[in-house]
């Protein structure tokens, strides 16, 4: 089985810092990672190798530094990765994105052998559109399924998988090849090697690819590839609130102070008033 | 003007068209187990204000198996006109074929605008529909509003861990596709009286040949959903434990209100899944939300910015959560929860009567005291 693994390079908005003395969040200097909601594909697409046999291609498109991200996922062991880097890819929404990247999975189809899954990450933590699964199936016209939490593959060839939904758990069988969204918790990552992270470095087992050997219409790539346009940005506006804070002398103070700010709450002294003693 | 597009300069996979070819404003609608889905419903809301900006017409797209009966009630909530797709090829769902009968539509009707509600299944077949029509699409927006000079939407979402919010827009690509997650959007007002047309259509849908659904099992809940609670109690890193969940349950029931969690607490697995709030959880709006443990981080609190009010509870006298709070106490939650149930049960036996004595107390507190005093200069 051949499964390819898309991987993206982040921000690491976790490490987003707040500003106490200006209120603002502070963006600089945040360092990338392996979006953390792509590990749990990249496990499943290992577990499905470890049982099958076949192999893990990951990939990603991306400026040249995301190849260490693709360094962290060969170390957990995926077998080889293929960067997807030019230029003209820069500036990408998710439409020229999915556009590149089903392109190279038909690359690997002609050039390296017949895929038979591709498998994403339910979304990503810097942008979290959850576009990708989706529209690399509409451009390979292939089936998918979002909100995998578990997938088997059966005695006919084909692929079991389990998904939750707001109300429902879901189970479907695919033909391959097909497109999976894992979820975020599906499966817990294993711990990156440094030893396979090292013969993977010195086997060379990263290869790039770039607009000379995809040969893309410019057009339909980066920015010019984009439908959607980013008119601006701005500080995320705050919510108004009180902000008053409280340094009470003992728990019980503490409560006596929240419960009497309530009660002067033209908005919480009716719902409070309602769950104590019922009625208005 | 709309934007005039040079077909030699596209993308020769994408179908040329002109942006003012395109017209009115729908609302992807879905109905589950016979009743219209809530989500598509709210979806309404923004699609009558935008709709009336373009001075076009907001136009309901049922689709389904077993629907039809459901139209009217589409123009109730604000349509001025229901397209119904009531076909048993939609009987039982799949992404790909919910979205190829919205894209014949859409190559027929050619809107301008399409508006799906962010469920998880819409999460997962709008995409589809963009890409099949190459159109832009923009997932979980918190607002839409109307560029005033070029006639586009602008599509306004917020990236990067919801520390930005993002103004988008396809200039030169139509339909303008966008989603919303539940609850982001209120419900808009029901109007017995309010009358439109019903339009039943046929589409061209494609069967889905290459997977298909084995079982279907609905989630067992017994407790209030999140999203429709009044009052929630949630708890984050800072709760330590399964536990102490306990005691946010305990006061949780006390407010007839509910327990949620903080995208840590549920990755400890303190808390289930459906209980997190925040942009890979929930959107609520609770008339309190009372925030233990729990740091403030934006992608918590994206989701939390329809709460009317927020009480936070924070032994890290440093927590952004005071900055976003309108009432916070520093101190350990497993002393202050407990005195809260207590000094509440308490307050519960004295009765209404009481409530002045809190009042005065609080005037005489804050006649005398220099220890409240508003966000982050009090640390």
């Amino acid at each position: 089985m051949r499964v390819v693994v898309g991987i993206k390079w982040v921000p690491n908005t976790q490490a987003v810092r707040f500003d106490p003395e200006t209120g603002t969040l502070i963006r600089r200097g945040v360092p990338s990672i392996v979006n953390p909601h792509d590990l749990p594909a990249v496990e499943l697409s290992l577990r499905l190798r470890d049982e099958v046999g076949g192999e893990v291609i990951a990939i990603s498109m991306a400026p040249p530094p995301a190849s260490k991200g693709l360094e962290f996922v060969l170390g957990m062991g995926v077998d080889r990765a293929i960067l997807i880097t030019d230029r003209v890819y820069a500036g990408a929404d998710t439409l020229a994105t999915s556009y590149v990247l089903a392109r190279a999975i038909q690359k690997i189809n002609a050039e390296i052998g017949d895929v038979d899954l591709v498998v994403f990450g339910q979304e990503t933590i810097d942008s979290s559109t959850a576009h990708i699964p989706a529209q690399v199936a509409s451009w390979l016209e292939l089936p998918y399924v979002y909100y995998v939490k578990e997938a088997t593959v059966t005695g006919n060839g084909r692929l079991r998988v389990v998904r939750e939904l707001e109300s429902y758990v879901e189970e479907y069988e695919l033909e391959l090849p097909a497109i999976l969204g894992v979820a975020i918790r599906a499966l817990k990552p294993r711990p990156v090697s440094l030893s396979t992270k090292l013969r993977a470095k010195l086997e060379k087992r990263i290869i790039t690819w770039t607009n000379n050997d995809l040969k893309l219409d410019p057009r339909c790539t980066g920015l010019k590839g984009s439908p959607t346009i980013v008119a601006k940005t701005i500080d995320m506006p705050e919510v108004p609130r009180r902000k008053e804070v409280f340094k009470a002398r003992d728990a019980r103070e503490a409560a006596k102070w929240i419960i009497a700010k309530m009660l002067a709450d033209e908005k919480l002294r009716e719902p409070l008033y309602r769950s104590l003693w019922g009625g208005e | 003007m709309s934007f005039k597009v040079e077909c030699d300069k596209l993308c020769p996979e994408w179908p040329c068209e002109q942006p003012g070819e395109f017209r009115n404003v729908w609302v992807i609608v879905e109905a589950e187990d016979g009743r219209l889905s809530e989500p598509s419903l709210q979806m309404l809301t923004p699609g009558r204000r935008i709709a009336d900006k373009l001075e076009e017409k907001l136009v309901g797209v049922l689709i389904g198996y077993n629907v039809s009966h459901l139209a009217e009630e589409v123009i109730k909530y604000g349509a001025d006109e229901v397209i119904v797709v009531d076909s048993e090829a939609l009987k039982t769902y799949h992404p790909r074929v919910y979205a190829s009968a919205v894209v014949d539509l859409a190559r027929r009707y050619k809107p301008s605008v399409i508006f799906i509600a962010g469920t998880k299944r819409g999460r997962e077949f709008a995409p589809y529909i963009a890409n099949t029509l190459k159109a832009g699409i923009t997932a979980d927006c918190t607002d839409f509003d109307v560029d005033p000079n070029s006639r586009d939407v602008l599509l306004i979402r917020p990236p990067f861990a919801a520390i930005l919010l993002a103004f988008i827009k396809t200039p030169f690509r139509r339909p303008q596709i966008g989603t919303a997650r539940p609850n982001v959007f209120p419900l808009p007002a029901r109007d017995e009286s309010r009358r439109g047309e019903v339009i039943f259509e046929k589409v061209n849908v494609t069967a889905e040949t290459k997977m298909r659904l084995i079982s279907r099992k609905q989630i067992a809940r017994m407790e209030v959903d999140v999203e429709k609670a009044e009052v929630i109690v949630s708890g984050g890193k800072g709760i330590g434990g399964p536990e102490g969940f306990k005691l946010l349950e305990k006061l949780a029931e006390l407010l007839k209100g509910t327990v949620g969690g903080s995208r840590k607490a549920v990755d400890a697995g303190w808390i289930r899944e459906d209980r997190q709030v925040g942009q890979t959880g929930k959107s609520v709006k609770p008339v309190l939300y009372i925030a233990v443990g729990i740091s403030g981080a934006a992608q918590h609190m994206i989701g939390v910015r329809e709460a009317i009010r927020i009480i936070a509870i924070n032994a890290d006298p440093e927590a952004p959560i005071f900055n976003q709070a309108d009432y916070s106490v520093i101190g350990d939650y497993r002393e202050v929860i407990p005195a809260l149930i207590e000094e509440l049960e308490a307050l519960k036996i004295k009765g209404p009567a009481s409530i002045k004595e809190y009042i005065e107390w609080l005037s005489n507190l804050e006649r005398g005291e220099e220890r409240i005093k508003p966000g982050a200069q009090a640390i």
